[in-house]
């Protein structure tokens, strides 16, 4: 029944792949540095301009900020140019770090879902019946969604330490700790086409969450630094300088008004999902056991996960919430998450307890 | 100036919420009344919903740490048993009910109190808003998002102003032209269906909850077990165990009867894949009778429940059911038949037994033991290697006394104290340990006889019924619904303001996005383009996508490279 050749291509796929993210995620820590390092004065006289620049332009009345989110889009784009399209970039065509890594990370992604689709293959139904699987299926979602958003924006580009970086610690705790061999579902995850969507769907809503935690972490850090930044220049500092080499970095990255729309984006689309796995859960749990809800330790997390992105997402519509505070009410439900797949899956024990872990 | 007063009033006043937004402060000293209003604008407000929300969230996080009663008694009861005076402090508090404790509870009423108060007048300002006009443009448009001026020589203001109307309204966008001093101007709006969305979910929010509610009062539950060849029929008799919500009504219980005609267990195999002995499958055939319907046969799988009327009924045990006969030292058969024994949890399906003889003679007799579906015995007693029936085997052991049965305290038919009666013995003095295969007698010393007939499998069933599941799931699909259209529907308004000038006229286009809208500034300059390049003769070109993005219209950081 199950395909053991097949099973261990599987695996060789994905030791493969981190290998690629390994070498990836160098390129693109590579990238980061050394443009922090070419910053230049001009980068930062263009900085300068787009403050002096914001600071007249009217506040939009609205609860999103689009507008002030729309100037701060293009004074990023004259104080971050895209590596080979700067004047000190390298010229067009030419093998930069980023570019570098950005191919190797796709070639990783490729391998990655090789690997997965493979596992499926050998144990003919969806991977994703044990922590594993779980973890290998949602890491490839997030680094395909990731790639996405580099693809329709360059400059995103500057973020794939940042994502590479938890993909392959989650992909080595996989590897590592989580590994069981293929094999067929116990009963209670057989013939249920639920269990297909509702995985899928809470695989997704998983590879979300790490992303906007991700970006969610950089608009913190962004904007405390351009917070710090003004701070100087209002100083009298000409060259101000914040956190050294880190601060050089974060100049690197999209301003944090940018992060911040990216950030919702990304956890409303995040928020759907889970409320979808929530209502196929359910769904799935009244077919299984005969009851829609039962406050499962499984089940209680998902609900508090939902709940805090709820909050999020009143937080940023409600005065005094926006902004930074909104993004640790996102970072608190991402912890959620987190505890959702480790602890509970490991420690408490509910009827969820996956086979073989 | 006055008029730019105005402007900025209107504009805060398009959002139902913002009025609700924050709490105002109350004025000094208003009595009781104003006391209470103000609390109730308190409650009412955006940064309470946040905190009970927020609160909600913690307060769930006890409920997955400590054993829950409903969910988990005997785990509850042992951690009782082992934490002592901190288990009842900790019960007391609750933390083994969460979900119905006090505290869990009053957050989730006041949150839904919260909400209640918060649609209501929302759905009024909202149902306002659909009907009445998109409001007047500022006065000075120059503060928006996308400000565009044109300045066109020998253009007409009337074929430009209607021109700007037809391209909006072809953008679906509600529009109302208006007259200005020296100037006319349109007001486009779009995306009301944003907060249509939004309080739809909400409104849907509350009514999962009633349906809930309503689930909890009406539904009911019960425990069944059937052994292969038997059949149930549907009465409040028949269950092992039952439980039923205040408002349910025994007569409800749809009549139906099922016989357990067969029932397969699979298990992974020594040399498969997986880890040997955890179960493949489960499957119980069953012949199905409902009222005024031909009998029907269907297999019952876990995932794979039977849906009657008015109930489901869901695989959710099973075990075995040795034949065991049992004869009194008189020679009267004083057990007989298949005996539900009950799995002990490892994967051997290891399972006890207990046969009570109440009617043997001279004394009571109970028979207690193990059934071993492939059976060894060793250091570790007797135990099962495989969960499946390959070397099936009894063993047990024989005890006399009075049972207690008729000391009217209810007792559970699977379980019984041997310390009260005394233990069967052999001429030593030890006790006897009957060992049996199918097919085999045993006779104590005292004449007892014990015979293992045969094997049967039993399953367990749920049988469950919640009235308002359907519901619920509506509830919930459209709450989701709601939200989709709240998050993704950018709501907008744009001007367009033209002013006669000599010989010419003067164009002024202008947005205000009021959620995340990165498309207005683009589409604001799409639309006076488009105007500007109709008035020059170069044709209406892009106008019917002024306002209706492409998705590809998307990338304009993102051509870098
Ligand atoms: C049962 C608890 C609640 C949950 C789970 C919840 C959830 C949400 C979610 C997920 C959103 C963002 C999506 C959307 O815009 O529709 C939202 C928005 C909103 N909620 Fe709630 N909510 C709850 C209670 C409340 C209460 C009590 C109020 C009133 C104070 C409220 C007022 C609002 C408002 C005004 C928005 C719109 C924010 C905006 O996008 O501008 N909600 N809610």
């Amino acid at each position: 029944m199950i395909n053991q050749q097949l099973a261990e291509l599987s695996n060789l796929a994905l030791v493969v792949a981190i290998v690629l993210y390994v070498l990836a995620l160098i390129g693109f820590a590579a990238d980061l540095a050394s443009s922090s390092q070419r910053r230049s004065d001009a980068r930062l006289a263009a900085r300068e301009a787009r403050e002096a620049e914001r600071a007249p332009q009217p506040a939009t009345i609205g609860a999103g900020g689009a507008s002030a989110g729309g100037a701060a889009i293009h004074g990023a784009e004259e104080a971050a140019p895209a590596p080979d399209a700067g004047a000190d970039g390298p010229a067009p065509g030419t093998m930069t770090a980023q570019r570098f890594a950005f191919l190797l990370a796709g070639a990783a992604t490729v391998l990655h879902i090789a690997g997965v689709v493979t596992r499926a293959i050998a144990t003919q139904r969806v991977p994703w019946a044990n922590m594993y699987e779980f973890a290998t299926t949602s890491t490839a979602v997030v680094m395909v969604a990731f790639l996405a958003f580099c693809i329709r924006r360059a400059e995103l580009r500057a973020l794939g330490t940042f994502v590479v970086g938890p993909v392959l610690v989650v992909l080595l705790l996989a590897q590592t700790f989580w590994i069981v061999p293929a094999a067929a579902l116990t009963p209670s995850l057989q013939n249920s086409h639920w269990l297909v969507i509702h995985i899928s769907v809470a695989i997704l809503a998983t590879a979300l969450s790490i992303l906007g935690a991700v970006v969610a972490s950089l608009q913190l850090l962004q904007s405390r630094h351009e917070r710090a930044l003004v701070q100087r220049a209002a100083d009298g500092e000409e060259h101000p300088e914040h956190w050294g080499r880190f601060g050089h970095v974060l100049d690197r990255l999209p301003a944090s008004s940018v992060l911040e729309s990216l950030s919702f984006r990304v956890h409303s689309v995040a928020f759907v999902c889970w409320t979808f796995t929530l209502i196929f859960g359910a769904v799935w749990a009244r077919d299984a056991w005969g009851r829609f809800w039962g406050w499962d330790p499984k089940e209680v997390w998902t609900f508090i996960i939902w709940v805090i992105y709820a909050a999020y997402l009143h937080a940023r519509a409600t005065g005094g919430f926006r902004g930074s505070r909104a993004a640790w009410v996102a970072l608190a439900g991402f912890l959620a998450v987190v505890f959702n797949y480790t602890i509970v899956n490991t420690v408490i024990n509910g009827l969820h307890s996956y086979s073989g872990l | 100036m006055s008029q730019d007063t105005r402007g900025r009033d209107e504009s805060s006043r398009w959002s139902s919420k913002r009025e609700l937004d924050g709490a105002r402060p109350a004025p000094p000293s208003l009595g009781l009344r104003g006391t209470l209003l103000f609390l109730w604008r308190q409650l009412t407000s955006m940064q309470t919903a946040l905190i009970l929300l927020m609160l909600l969230a913690i307060a769930a996080v006890p409920g997955s740490l400590y054993p829950q009663r409903s969910v988990n008694p005997a785990l509850t009861e042992q951690f009782l048993a082992e934490n002592g005076r901190w288990g009842e402090i900790l019960d007391t508090l609750g933390f083994f009910d969460v979900f119905s404790s006090p505290w869990f509870s009053a957050i989730y009423l006041l949150l839904f109190i919260s909400l209640i108060g918060c649609i209501v007048p929302r759905v009024g300002v909202h149902l306002r808003q659909l009907r009445a006009q998109p409001p007047r443009a500022p006065s000075r448009l120059t503060r928006f998002t996308g400000y565009t001026r044109r300045e066109l020589p020998g253009a007409d203001a009337d074929t430009l102003l209607q021109s700007a109307h037809r391209a909006l309204r072809r953008s679906r966008y509600r529009t109302a032209v208006r007259e200005e001093t020296r100037s006319r101007s349109v007001s486009a709006e779009r995306g009301l269906l944003r907060e249509s969305g939004n309080l739809l979910f909400h409104i849907s929010l509350v009514g999962v909850l009633i349906c809930i509610a309503g689930g909890q009062l009406t539904s009911y539950r019960g425990q069944i077990t059937v052994i292969e060849g038997d059949g149930f029929s549907n009465s409040l008799t028949q269950y092992d165990s039952f439980e039923s919500g205040a408002w349910f009504d025994e007569t409800e219980l749809p009549s139906f009867r099922f016989t357990l005609e067969d029932f397969r267990a699979t298990y992974v195999q020594p040399g498969e894949s997986g880890t040997v002995g955890e179960p493949r499958s489960f499957e119980a055939d069953v012949a199905v009778t409902t009222p005024g319907q031909e009998q029907r046969e269907q297999t019952i799988e876990v995932n794979k429940p039977l849906h009657v009327d008015g109930a489901s009924m869901y695989l959710l045990g099973n075990g075995y059911a040795p034949e065991v006969t049992v004869t009194d030292p008189e020679g009267s058969v004083v057990a007989e038949g298949p005996v539900i024994t009950v799995p002990m949890g490892d994967t051997g399906y290891t399972s006890q037994l207990v046969i009570k003889a109440p009617d043997a003679r001279p004394e009571q007799t109970a028979v207690v033991g193990f059934f071993l579906p492939t059976g060894t015995i060793d250091e570790n007693g007797p135990h099962s290697l495989y969960p499946d029936a390959l070397d099936p085997q009894l063993a047990l052991t024989v005890h006399q006394g009075d049972l207690g049965l008729d000391s009217g305290v209810p007792q559970n038919a699977y379980e019984v104290d041997v310390t009260t009666l005394t233990q069967v013995t052999d001429e030593n003095g030890d006790p006897v340990l009957v060992r049996l295969y199918p097919g085999q007698e045993y006779e104590l010393p005292d004449g007892t006889t014990i015979s293992f007939d045969g094997l049967r499998r039993y399953a367990a069933f749920d049988v469950a019924h919640d009235p308002f599941e359907r519901w619920t799931l509506v509830c919930a699909l459209a709450a989701t619904g709601g939200l989709i259209l709240s998050l993704f529907i950018p709501r907008r308004r744009l001007w367009v303001r033209v002013r006669e000038a000599d010989g010419g006229a003067v164009l002024e286009v202008a947005g205000l996005a009021r959620s995340d809208d990165p498309m207005l500034e683009e589409d604001v300059s799409k639309l006076a383009d488009s105007l500007a390049g109709e008035e020059d003769g170069a044709g209406p070109d892009g106008l019917r996508d002024s306002g209706a993005p492409t998705p590809t219209d998307d990338h304009r950081e993102g051509s870098a490279p």
